[in-house]
């Protein structure tokens, strides 16, 4: 904008202060009415120590919404992994005991070496424990 | 954190200037009070605890999004009320168009009462007024938020929600389209 377009803002805005002046009684009582309402609506100055207790659970246990909604997703999510890392312990726990049984009826000379290598010998294994 | 004297200092300050921007948007003073009370409480209840220096900014803001609202609520009751009472939009526009004849014709009433002076010159701020109300809206809220409300150019931009050459580039069309207007009802200020 150059020096006349400037001048030229100016005095409009010269005018429209001029016009301000001009407004009735009733629209300034109402515009004061409505200033009185909004601040006693003022939103309220948090105390000293009420904000310093709030930094202080920002460290790790300030619970806002969006935090809470994250701890929503990730307690589920914790759940799955450790339910899920129980599950394999105690599937190589039992497989462990399994080989440690066999191992110990070959020490005991109960079975022929060969019959690691039998197929069926699990199947007779587990035959076995049924009948016992 | 704006105190409570500051917070009413400013809204004191920017009140009336507030009031004639809706004016000039909505074009009906009830309406106009009412957004600045809303923009007003809005204003007080969410940002309250700002520091003075961002009132400003954030007031203008909230008016042109009070104002949107504003608008966005018209155009809901227009359709209804078009959709019930068989009256279409054309009419709605067509009253628009009466109150501003009707406010042409209050100069002349004005006028009459007043010294010849006075009159020329109330007449002289009343088009440069409706000058002002006919302008696209964003080259209105960019020329009044510059050089009306006194705020710079950054500050425009970032309650107009645009970049800093944006606001330049209303500023600058308002300008001339006012200064083309007023020269052609040979107005000289």
């Amino acid at each position: 904008m150059n020096t006349d377009d400037i001048n030229l803002a100016y005095k409009l805005r010269h005018a429209l202060n001029e016009n301000l002046d001009a407004l009735p009684a009733s629209t300034t009582e109402r515009l004061a009415a409505a200033r009185a309402l909004a601040l006693s609506r003022k939103k309220a100055d948090a105390p000293a120590g009420q904000r310093k207790g709030g930094r202080f659970f920002d460290l790790g246990f300030h619970l806002s919404g969006a935090g809470l909604g994250r701890l929503g997703v990730a307690i589920p999510l914790l759940a799955l992994v450790f339910g899920l890392g129980g599950l394999y312990q105690y599937e190589q726990q039992q497989r462990i005991a399994e080989l440690a049984e066999l191992d110990a009826a070959v020490l005991a000379d109960e079975l022929p070496l060969t019959a690691y290598l039998d197929h069926g010998f699990n199947a007779y294994l587990e035959s076995q424990q049924r009948q016992q | 954190m704006a105190t409570d004297k500051e917070l009413n200092d400013f809204l004191a300050n920017v009140e009336r200037r507030a009031f004639k921007q809706a004016v000039y948007a909505v074009r009906k003073d009830e309406s106009a009070l009412d957004i600045v009370q809303d923009a007003m409480i809005k204003l007080a209840e969410k940002y309250g605890d700002k520091p003075a220096a961002e009132l400003p900014m954030l007031f203008q803001r909230i008016l042109q999004t009070t104002i949107l609202d504003y608008f966005r609520r018209e155009k809901v009751r227009n359709t209804w009320v078009s959709l019930f009472s068989g009256l279409g939009r054309r009419g709605g526009e067509d009253e628009e168009f009466d109150i501003l004849e009707a406010y042409e014709a209050e100069e002349g009433s004005a006028a009459a009462e007043s010294t010849m002076d006075q009159a020329e010159r109330a007449q002289t701020l009343r088009l440069i007024e409706a000058e002002i109300q006919k302008l696209p809206t964003r080259q209105r809220e960019a020329f009044l938020m510059r050089y009306w409300q006194d705020m710079d150019v950054a500050e425009t931009a970032a309650a107009m929600g645009c970049s800093e050459g944006s606001v330049k580039t209303h500023c600058s069309r308002a300008t001339h389209t006012l200064a083309d207007a007023l020269r052609a009802k040979g107005i000289k200020l």
